[in-house]
């Protein structure tokens, strides 16, 4: 799956998130924010996360999700490499 | 003390789309019950078919899944837009009633949004229940399918948290005073109106929001049916029957009840319509050590503290008067005329009406008792058709205290169609499981 098809998949999944503004999701690239630029709640971060791993089929360690921030690229990568891991 | 007012009401009832349609058909004499396809579906297993709900199309708010987990929809839409979803997030079905119910009551109320916004207002609304519906999907997930705990999701803490009605609607409407909830089982509606009195009686808010809501729950109602108190083999209109000799249990249902509080002064100084006074409160419990049946001599205490704190001579008696089998109608009506002798009021029995709506009963009957304060009439004690001629067992008991004549004697306080008469005050009663007893006297301004 490539990168470009990861981030498609994300925002899927932040247009089925009802507290993120819809408006906000037409210019998501790999630099933007989930939190300072889209305003997901921090709450609803963990969701959307928790969201990613059952669309990817994907198991991310515990570790990884707290060191993980709330960029989008970052997300992207930790994806990535729960792909290189199965 | 401060003198205080009710200035706002609103809510969610049973088979009722607004506020408007709940007045029309409580003073027309209808029921509010209806069989409940979701019960029907478990077929035996539970025993009562009937309950008070209103439906998504009625209340304005559908459940639906935002994914996590697709196979429990716990997540809400408002389809009026009135809520936003930052907020919906955080709440259950009982929460978001109780949102949109104080945005109701405090437009109602005609506070700025700076009123709204002080220090000087305080929220206080209550739940009988623990959030049962949610919780019992998320422990599922976790429990039986074998989850991991985020995969859960992240709202079922502020989903099912003992006063996340109270805190939901504080953090829609940002005020910065008190933000509590009262749990007293099926006292809760009117202990929490008893509670944000007593805040402004005594000058620490000048402003409450304050109620109980019992959102619609299965998990709720099983709960009772396993107790074997739900009403059966009635048809709906004719399950909840209050003090008839035929009750056979109460009818389980599910609403919200929101009013706003005021400190009488200000509320007069600005020209508030004012609904109704509130005269005094006053809660107790029976301490006779049993967690279900009703006092006789609790009651007797509860009328003699709130006897302390006001005049007392109301023209109509709410009674909590829930339909159950064992002696709490008869002992409380036993127990009102003790205080008030057999005539010169009526007792109004809504849950005859309605059903039992649990936490937030006593505060949609508030409700009721203000429109009943608006249209001067009573509502009736539909189904009460035959009233016991014999006396009840405690009666022919050494130690009885009360009353020793049967119930039948007292057919003239229970109008069993709605009846228009002046009605000047109006003394609320509940009680809940564990004792406790709650009355509150309302006057017309």
């Amino acid at each position: 799956m490539t990168r470009e098809e990861i981030l498609k998949g994300l925002i899927e999944i932040l247009e089925n998130t009802p507290q993120v503004d819809s408006s906000k999701l037409k210019n998501v690239t790999e630099k933007t924010d989930f939190i300072t630029d889209l305003e997901v709640p921090s709450t609803e971060l963990i969701n959307v996360i928790a969201k990613a791993e059952s669309k990817f089929d994907v198991e991310f360690d515990d570790d990884d999700i707290d060191d993980l921030g709330s960029s989008v690229s970052g997300t992207i990568d930790l994806i990535e490499a729960a792909f290189k891991n199965q | 003390m401060n003198k205080v007012a009710i200035v706002g009401m609103d809510g969610v009832f049973p088979h009722c789309k607004d506020m408007q349609e709940f007045e029309e058909k409580l003073f027309s004499n209808q029921s509010l019950i209806r069989n409940w396809d979701l019960v029907a579906s478990y077929d035996k297993k539970i025993r009562t078919k009937v309950a008070g709900y209103a439906t998504p199309e009625e209340t304005g708010f559908q459940k639906f899944s935002n994914g996590l987990p697709d196979e429990y929809p716990m997540d809400l839409e408002d389809i009026s837009g009135q809520i936003p979803n930052v907020n919906l997030a955080t709440s259950d079905l009982g929460s978001a009633w109780a949102m949109k119910a104080s945005l109701g009551a405090i437009k109602g109320a005609g506070w700025t949004k700076e009123e709204v916004e002080s220090e000087e207002t305080g929220v206080v609304i209550g739940t009988g229940s623990g959030g049962q519906e949610g919780t019992r999907k998320v422990w599922n997930l976790f429990f039986e399918h074998g989850k991991k705990t985020r995969a859960l999701g992240s709202s079922n803490v502020s989903r099912s948290m003992i006063y996340r009605d109270a805190a939901n609607v504080s953090c829609l409407i940002k005020n910065k005073g008190v933000c509590e909830a009262i749990g007293s089982a099926c006292a809760t509606g009117l202990g929490s109106i008893g509670y944000a009195y007593r805040l402004i009686a005594f000058g620490l808010q000048d402003r409450v929001i304050a109620g109980g809501t019992e959102g619609t729950a299965l998990e709720t109602l099983i709960g009772f049916d396993a107790m074997q108190v739900l009403s059966t083999k009635f048809s709906p209109e004719e399950s909840s029957r209050p003090y008839d000799k035929d009750r056979n249990g109460f009818v389980c249902s599910f609403g919200c009840g929101i009013v706003a509080l005021e400190n009488y002064d200000q509320a007069k100084a600005r020209g508030a319509n004012i609904l109704g006074v509130i005269d005094g409160y006053f809660n107790n419990s029976d301490g006779d050590g049993d967690m279900f049946a009703p006092s006789f001599d609790g009651q007797q205490r509860l009328w003699t503290g709130l006897k302390k704190q006001t005049y007392i001579n109301p023209d109509v008696v709410k009674a909590h008067g829930t339909s159950t089998t064992a002696t709490g109608d008869v002992v409380e009506l036993f127990s009102i005329a003790a205080q008030l002798g057999k005539d010169g009021y009526h007792v109004s029995a809504p849950k005859s009406q309605f059903g039992h709506m649990l936490g937030a009963a006593g505060a949609v009957e508030v409700i009721v008792s203000l429109l009943m304060l608006k249209k001067q009439m009573v509502s009736p004690c539909l189904n009460s058709d035959n009233l016991k001629t014999e006396l009840e067992s405690f009666q022919t008991k050494d130690d009885w205290q009360g009353p020793k004549e049967p119930l039948a004697a007292y057919r003239n306080l229970l109008p069993q169609l709605a009846l228009a008469k002046p009605i000047n005050q109006i003394v609320c009663l509940n009680y809940g499981f564990g004792g406790t007893n709650s009355a509150m006297a309302i006057s017309k301004d």
